[in-house]
């Protein structure tokens, strides 16, 4: 009997213990309270007081165990957590360093097709530039001036070749790499100064029209695609030097195309830029032949041929 | 744990920070079981150690691989789960020490500078 008591008094103590960690992981419950019956009825066999008038409510003892199981109150453990704190502290530097490499290498890939469109036509416009050495480079090649289909051409396919190129990767050796991006370097340096000159150029064209005459209609914004007029007389014969001015009295003056015009120059020494045909030749310093043409059949006989209108007096 | 008079020092707080320290100097002295370290806790001074907290430390040393454990059958009473310091419990108990031994060091010299400012 006298062994009974406390042993039963130890097993509704330990299940109440027990009871009150049910919310621990199980592993860890099974591993902490795996010598719990032995260690109460020790504690038991000691006195003949009950369990929870030496030890406390079984909900309080069962806190405590769990605190002190679970809290780390070693200065090894402390030592460790200090270092585990060290340490994450390092990966939120780096995750920290590691978020702003990435959003710049993210944005990079974005940027760069647009780059290799826009270097394409950066050296097509270097290029243009120093083989014509001419101030009047549109920013967009224009069709209608001379040499502005092969600008075109040339843009594109130079688009292709720099995608095509772009999109192979920056090569894995290290002097190449260098290589590409002194390239790329190079080109907006060389670019650069030709479109401040393509901004601030003069050119040659001038609307106004009061200060000088020969100059002051434009020929390629008012006959787009006209490069040269042949003047024919009533009876077929080509016609030379003639001089034509519009409505205003303004030399009509046609654009420059892809021929190169010798234009006359006057007694006064100026250019006489409307004497037509113009004398031109073309990129192969060809003179450029007139057109065929098709001369209207003209009435001949006048007063012979009109069947019309015999005044009647 | 009631509340002394004006003491801000908890001393359940201190002894929670040196319990694992307090029960490994126990066990180094040799192999011992719960009941028996709480017991040789209190007589030493630490009176106000729970045996909760006793009985989870040790079960937490032996998890983490401080202690070794073997079971002592006994004809009088139940089987006793007997604790003892292996190789890296030893360590530990090195390691503790040596913080324990600088920490007073510390506090014992700003208390004595205190005392003797005190003093003068």
């Amino acid at each position: 009997m006298a062994t009974s008591k406390p042993a039963n008094d130890v097993a509704t103590y330990a299940a109440s213990v027990r009871s009150a960690l049910a919310s621990l992981p199980d592993a860890e419950r099974a591993s902490l309270l795996e010598d719990l019956e032995n260690h109460l009825a020790e504690v038991a066999g000691e006195s003949d007081l009950s369990l929870e008038e030496r030890l406390g409510k079984p909900e309080d003892y069962a806190a405590e165990l769990r605190s002190a199981y679970g809290s780390g109150s070693s200065t090894l453990k402390v030592k460790r957590r200090w270092q585990i704190r060290e340490r994450s502290w390092g990966l939120v530097k780096m995750a920290f360093g590691t978020q702003v490499y990435r959003e710049l290498r993210a944005l990079l890939p974005e940027l760069l097709p647009g780059w290799w469109v826009l270097r394409a036509y950066l050296i097509v416009l270097v290029l243009a530039f120093m083989s014509r050495g001419d101030s009047n480079l549109r920013p967009i090649p224009n069709p209608f001036s001379s040499g502005g289909l092969l600008q075109i051409l040339a843009t594109l396919v130079a688009i292709v070749i720099s995608v095509r190129l772009g999109r192979r990767g920056m090569p894995v050796n290290r002097g190449w790499r260098g290589a590409v991006l002194a390239v790329n370097v190079g080109i907006v340096v060389l670019a650069l100064p030709v479109l401040v000159s393509m901004g601030t150029g003069a050119t040659s064209y001038s609307y106004a029209g009061t200060s000088d005459p020969y100059f002051s209609a434009v020929s390629a914004g008012y006959y787009p695609g006209l490069t040269n007029i042949y003047p024919y007389s009533k009876d077929g014969k080509a016609l030379k030097d003639v001089l034509l001015y519009d409505q205003n009295g303004r030399p009509l003056t046609a654009a420059s195309g892809d021929v190169v015009t010798d234009v006359p120059t006057g007694a006064d020494g100026l250019p006489i830029p409307n004497a037509y045909p113009l004398n031109q030749r073309d990129a192969n310093g060809l003179p450029v032949l007139p057109p065929r043409v098709a001369l209207p059949p003209w009435q001949t006989s006048a007063p012979a041929a009109s069947p019309i209108a015999t005044p009647s007096p | 744990m009631q509340p002394s008079n004006g003491d801000p020092i908890d001393t359940s707080q201190l002894l929670k920070g040196v319990l694992d320290l307090a029960v490994l100097a126990v066990l180094a002295d040799h192999d011992s079981y719960g009941y028996d370290v709480l017991r040789r806790l209190r007589e030493s001074g630490l009176d106000g150690v729970g045996d909760a907290s006793v009985y989870g430390t040790l079960r937490r040393l032996y998890q983490a691989g401080s202690l070794k454990s073997y079971v002592v059958p006994s004809d009088e009473g139940p089987h006793r789960k007997y604790y003892g310091l292996n190789d890296r419990g030893r360590n530990a108990l090195d390691q503790s020490t040596k913080t324990w031994g600088s920490f007073t060091k510390a506090l014992d010299y700003l208390l004595n500078g205190r005392s003797s400012a005190n003093g003068n």
